[in-house]
């Protein structure tokens, strides 16, 4: 399994390569963002660790990039101001996991395995819909390469519409099939989803059809290829 | 504003205007409008009460020459129709004037010689006296010595109790040497009552005018300083979090007083801005070390790394409590700030999902699109963060996070798990506890001290209970920012 590293102090970076190296990993540091950027763009690693406070280039803006450019690797941040803040702009640039220092060295071990174990469960194609596209390895989602906020259930509402994309799917086929055996089968929530997943990509893409349920069509003018 | 909003025990809540009439015609005290209204009553009643006063002076005077006339006429009437004879005696022939042919008709007159003894003695009289005498002052005689041939007037009471205006003059006959003094006089009642009439009307008028200009002035008033009023109820909004700036455009004159007080809250802005990022810094400065300091001690055995270990963790909760007394401190200070809850309620499940996910736990949010906190977007972050994020490490599978208003300017936030829930007793504890020194692992425990001093700071509450989902049940009273 190959890491990069990216974390500017001497010390903590001489020690987390060592912890890593020590639990098998390849490891590979960058000081700075710039370089961080470059070697995430160009070497294929199985996940990042990434520290938000960089010279140069600060690590979101590192994130967003590779984001943008459709590098979907695990990316764990680690964050020195501990301020939900920062974690939650981590998260919009793309992150999957989050620390806030000072950690135990065996904690990060642990959330990278785990980060390992969730990218290698799922192997499927990834799914498109005219402009959306859906990476169900990376479990994300994006509108014109630019990545979509979405929570599980909106995910799996999309995914879901997006496997059965141009057929009309009843409200209670999507109850049966999105949630769990406890939860609240309700379907007029079924709505409050279909209206959050509507704001987070494009209105016109889930369409209503009265007394039957909800269809998603690519936009006029889009390929609806898969 | 009004006098009794200062002193007021609650600085928050600005107190209503007062409807009474006490407002605008108290004491002048510190009310602008009171000041205003009443320099302008005085100033009006002044100016009304001398033009009262010489209107009806005027008036009065002007009726007194025209009966002047009057009298003057009959006296050259008289003096035509008097003789001197030869022996010194005095004969008036008959004066064609109708109304002193009459008895008591209201008009008369009478012909006198000074006496020896510097008095007046009638010799002739208009045959309307009906034989009384016409009054003659004690000093009248003295009066026309001085006058030299001029007409004095002057009021005394005639036949019939009736007021007499009494014209004299004194006069030198041809053939006599003595002078002769000329009286006529005539009943004044009814110039009286014209007077008096046309006073009733004057004040009558004025009065009203009075009335009509202090309405004006009050008028004049309430519009004028309406914009002050606006401009309070402005800056209440700001304080409230409906607004986060003076908007409106303002007359001239108090215009550069909203621009001010925006200034004051960029400001105010810049330095909560400034002192974040200060304390940020600090942190950053800090716990990038203290990891380093952990890592080191982590990767040996031995009483030393554990005694670094644990000072380590010490070190960390005491730089997160005193940054977070120092944030706590800026926030205060802020005002119009107002973070609608579903975006961050929807931020923070997309983030907890993807960190819990591979527990499977999710997180079912529940937010009206309007709902907004009065305050920091960031605290809310903090706040809810650190809630749902707790409640998620504790959850089998499920979070359930449900906001709604509560009225009165709160709403309540309820966010409960599936898990294995805190028995009653530990409770107030949690709570309790601000700091814990003991905490070994960063990361576990309730991490409740910053949501309870986050939540206390924005006068807010958490209580403890159980879920019926099984797990903890954390209820959140919060203030919202009004629409």
């Amino acid at each position: 399994m190959r890491v990069l590293l990216v974390e500017d102090d001497v010390d903590l970076s001489r020690q987390l390569k060592g912890a890593l190296a020590d639990a098998g990993y390849a490891v590979d540091h960058a000081a700075d963002g710039e370089e961080a950027h470059f070697l995430g763009d160009t070497e294929p690693y199985d996940v990042i660790v990434l520290d938000l406070g960089l010279p140069r280039i600060d690590g979101v803006s590192v994130l967003e990039r590779w984001r943008r450019e459709g590098r979907t690797t695990p990316v764990l941040i680690l964050t020195a101001r501990g301020a939900w803040s920062d974690k939650v702009a981590g998260f919009d640039a793309g992150a999957d996991d989050y620390l806030t220092k000072p950690f135990h060295t065996e904690e990060l071990l642990a959330r990278l395995r785990a980060l390992l174990r969730r990218s290698a469960g799922i192997a499927s194609a990834t799914l498109t819909c005219g402009a959306l596209r859906l990476d169900p390895r990376a479990a994300r989602a994006s509108v014109d390469g630019e990545p979509l906020r979405l929570t599980s259930l909106e995910y799996r509402l999309l995914h879901y519409l997006m496997m059965h994309q141009g057929r009309v799917i009843s409200r209670t086929e999507l109850v049966e099939h999105l949630y769990d055996q406890d939860f609240d089968r309700d379907s007029n929530t079924i709505e409050v989803f279909v209206g959050r997943l509507r704001k987070k990509i494009g209105a016109e893409r889930i369409e209503t059809v009265r007394g039957l349920g909800y269809r998603l069509t690519p936009l006029a003018g889009e390929s609806s290829a898969t | 504003m009004s006098g009794a909003a200062g002193g007021g025990s609650d600085p928050e809540t600005v107190a209503p205007p007062r409807r009474s009439w006490g407002r605008w015609f108290g004491r002048p005290g510190r009310s602008l409008t009171r000041r205003l209204i009443w320099l302008a009553s005085v100033w009006i009643v002044l100016a009304l009460l001398a033009t009262g006063w010489t209107l009806t002076g005027q008036y009065e005077e002007s009726s007194l020459r025209r009966l002047g006339a009057v009298l003057s006429n009959t006296i050259d009437e008289v003096v035509l129709a008097t003789n001197a004879t030869p022996d010194g005696s005095l004969a008036v022939a008959e004066v064609k004037d109708d109304r002193t042919l009459r008895p008591l008709s209201g008009k008369y007159w009478a012909v006198a010689v000074p006496t020896d003894d510097g008095r007046l003695r009638i010799v002739a009289r208009s045959p309307s006296l009906a034989g009384e005498n016409l009054a003659i002052p004690r000093e009248l005689p003295g009066r026309l010595r001085e006058a030299r041939g001029a007409t004095i007037s002057y009021n005394a009471w005639g036949p019939l109790q009736k007021r007499l205006r009494v014209a004299a003059s004194m006069k030198q006959l041809p053939g006599r040497t003595a002078p002769v003094v000329f009286m006529a006089g005539i009943d004044r009642s009814t110039i009286d009552a014209d007077t008096q009439q046309f006073a009733t009307f004057t004040w009558a008028a004025l009065l009203i005018l009075g009335l009509g200009l202090v309405v004006a002035v009050f008028l004049q008033v309430q519009i004028g300083l309406r914009p002050l009023y606006s401009l309070r109820n402005e800056i209440a909004d700001v304080r409230k979090g409906r607004a986060a700036r003076i908007a409106r455009t303002y007359p001239l004159e108090i215009q550069p007083l909203a621009e001010q007080v925006n200034r004051l809250l960029d400001h105010n802005q810049e330095t909560v801005e400034r002192q974040r990022t200060h304390v940020g810094n600090l942190a950053h400065a800090l716990k990038t070390p203290l990891s380093v300091m952990l890592a080191e001690a982590g990767s040996q055995p031995g009483p030393l790394p554990d005694m670094v270990r644990k000072q380590t963790a010490i070190m960390q909760a005491q730089v997160d409590h005193h940054l977070r007394r120092a944030r706590a401190a800026a926030r205060a200070q802020m005002l119009g700030e107002r973070t609608p809850i579903a975006e961050v309620l929807d931020e923070l499940a997309v983030m907890l999902e993807r960190v819990f996910g591979a527990r499977g736990v999710e997180i079912d949010w529940r937010a009206p699109d309007d709902l907004a906190f009065r305050g920091e977007r960031q605290d809310l972050q903090e706040i809810l963060g650190n809630l749902i994020e707790n409640a998620c490490k504790w959850a089998r599978r499920r979070v359930r996070v449900s906001a709604g208003p509560t009225g009165l300017g709160m709403m309540v936030v309820v966010v409960e798990d599936d898990g294995p829930g805190l028995p009653e007793d530990q409770r107030e504890a949690a709570l309790q506890r601000g700091m814990r020194m003991d905490e070994t692992t960063p990361g576990s425990g309730l991490g409740l001290s910053i949501v309870v001093e986050l939540t206390r700071a924005y006068g807010g509450r958490v209580t403890l209970g159980s879920s019926d989902m099984g797990g903890l049940k954390v209820l959140l009273e919060l203030p919202t920012a009004e629409v």
